[in-house]
């Protein structure tokens, strides 16, 4: 198969996690719980794991938590920021991941920014929005249907600037591009582990600069005699058995993108979906496409989305179509109506895969 | 030679702090932390030679890993709990 569904999961993953994984569960038993050699053998791969981490986004081990996806990372983030009723402001490209959460707590939303590519436009009503009053900001680093990668370093420094507290979403960003959560001054970074960073499925990343409120309490490993949940990072937010063949593997793709480097990696997709925009466009599609682009592409095709990627499918290509858990963004682009087809490259992306995408996408064509 | 313990409020602490003072070329090693001295609960402590226990001190500090307590263990095995 020619995968091309990487903003969803990376799927053909190195060797070295599979590996990892297996190594974990012929080898681990539970951290933080015992003193015997595979009980310290578990916690030291899940320290390694923070360590990789904490290398790759500029922090303390400690500050790394393990979550299971990046949804469970925005939900203890938008948690710890926004009250009932709180103002917070959003970019025009968020995932439900940050907008269900937000309107389950009942919080006065405003949506800064909808231009695509155009970090002029995100940037002036992202600040009109600070400017009229804000108790925290939540927003994507790289919009996941577009790839659109916002200007989250100046959105950071105009958040500090007027004193709002923010988290950032960086399910389309982490191991592709720079995230630094010092020079960030971000109080909290969400984002999975099974995608850019190449862990395995159920595994997720919470970086935190402030004290976190605990979605979960429960067995720590640690402080047992107290009821109260431990006030200390890691474990205030690690309540429960840690999924450690899953961090295991994690550990292990944090260990190829720091070796590949995230700049390599970005590049890579960044060629193919360029080569993939130019064929595209060529066939007539209407498809999104400028600067400040990851290596995520959508476009319109010529029929209703999901029956495309469905042929598609049948030729052996994975892409995903409609509305990709993201009804704002595509509210901002215009495409609610239509969905799009999402092509997203990965750490493996090729010219073949571009070449036979854009060869069975014009077999589309002539069909219809 | 002259056992110390230091002890840390979970696993992760006692864990970077073994590597640290690994690094630094002092001998130790993780274990859990006897009942009766974490009247909280679960914990990992890091025993070595008393006679780096001072300068053991100072790198943990310098590393910005939080420590709880440090004791001796006197000759009759008794603790006795040190001020750093």
């Amino acid at each position: 198969m020619i995968y091309l569904d990487n903003g969803a999961t990376s799927f053909h993953k190195p060797e070295t996690v599979y590996r990892a994984m297996r190594c974990a569960l012929d080898n681990c038993a539970n951290p933080g719980r015992g003193g015997y050699p595979a009980a310290m053998a578990a916690a030291k791969t899940v320290l390694r794991c923070r360590e990789r981490a904490a290398s790759l986004f500029h922090c303390m081990p400690e500050q790394v938590v393990m979550t299971s996806n990046c949804t469970h990372g925005l939900n203890i983030a938008i948690n710890t920021l926004v009250k009932p009723g709180s103002k917070v402001v959003i970019s025009g490209f968020e995932h439900n991941a940050v907008t269900r959460p937000l309107h389950a707590r009942k919080a006065q939303i405003t949506v800064a920014g909808r231009k695509l590519f155009c970090w002029e436009d995100t940037l002036e009503t992202f600040e009109n929005a600070l400017k009229k009053g804000a108790d925290a900001a939540v927003f994507t680093h790289v919009s996941n249907v577009f790839g659109y990668i916002l200007p989250v370093y100046e959105m950071a420094e105009l958040c500090r600037q007027y004193g709002v507290p923010f988290a950032i979403d960086a399910a389309q960003s982490a191991g592709m591009l720079p995230i630094d959560l010092q020079k960030l001054g971000a109080d909290f970074i969400a984002m999975p582990g099974h995608k850019g960073l190449l862990g395995p499925q159920g595994t997720g990343l919470l970086l935190c600069a402030r004290e976190p409120m605990p979605l979960l309490q429960g067995g720590t490993g640690s402080l047992s005699a107290l009821q109260d949940m431990p006030d200390f990072l890691p474990d205030s937010l690690e309540a429960g058995t840690l999924n450690v063949p899953g961090i295991a593997g994690l550990s292990a793709g944090l260990a190829y993108v720091l070796e590949q480097t995230p700049q390599r990696i970005l590049e890579r997709e960044c060629r193919e979906a360029r080569r993939c925009a130019d064929a595209l466009g060529k066939l007539g599609f209407c498809v999104f496409f400028g600067e400040n682009q990851s290596g995520t592409v959508s476009f319109v095709p010529n029929m209703d989305c999901e029956e495309a990627a469905r042929l598609l499918a049948e030729q052996g290509i994975g892409v995903r179509a409609g509305l990709h858990c993201a009804p704002l963004a595509h509210e901002s682009a215009g495409t609610l109506d239509t969905g799009t087809v999402r092509i997203s490259f990965g750490h493996d992306a090729a010219p073949w895969q571009t070449g036979m995408l854009a060869q069975e996408v014009e077999k589309l064509v002539r069909q219809s | 030679m002259k056992n110390c313990i230091i002890t840390f409020r979970s696993v992760t602490p006692a864990q970077r702090a073994e590597e640290v003072l690994r690094r630094a070329g002092v001998e130790c090693s993780i274990q859990r932390t006897p009942k009766w001295m974490e009247e909280k609960g679960c914990g990992y402590s890091l025993r070595l030679n008393c006679r780096d226990i001072m300068t053991s001190a100072a790198f943990l500090r310098q590393a910005g890993i939080h420590f709880r307590r440090a004791y001796t263990l006197r000759d009759d095995g008794t603790p006795e709990e040190l001020r750093l």
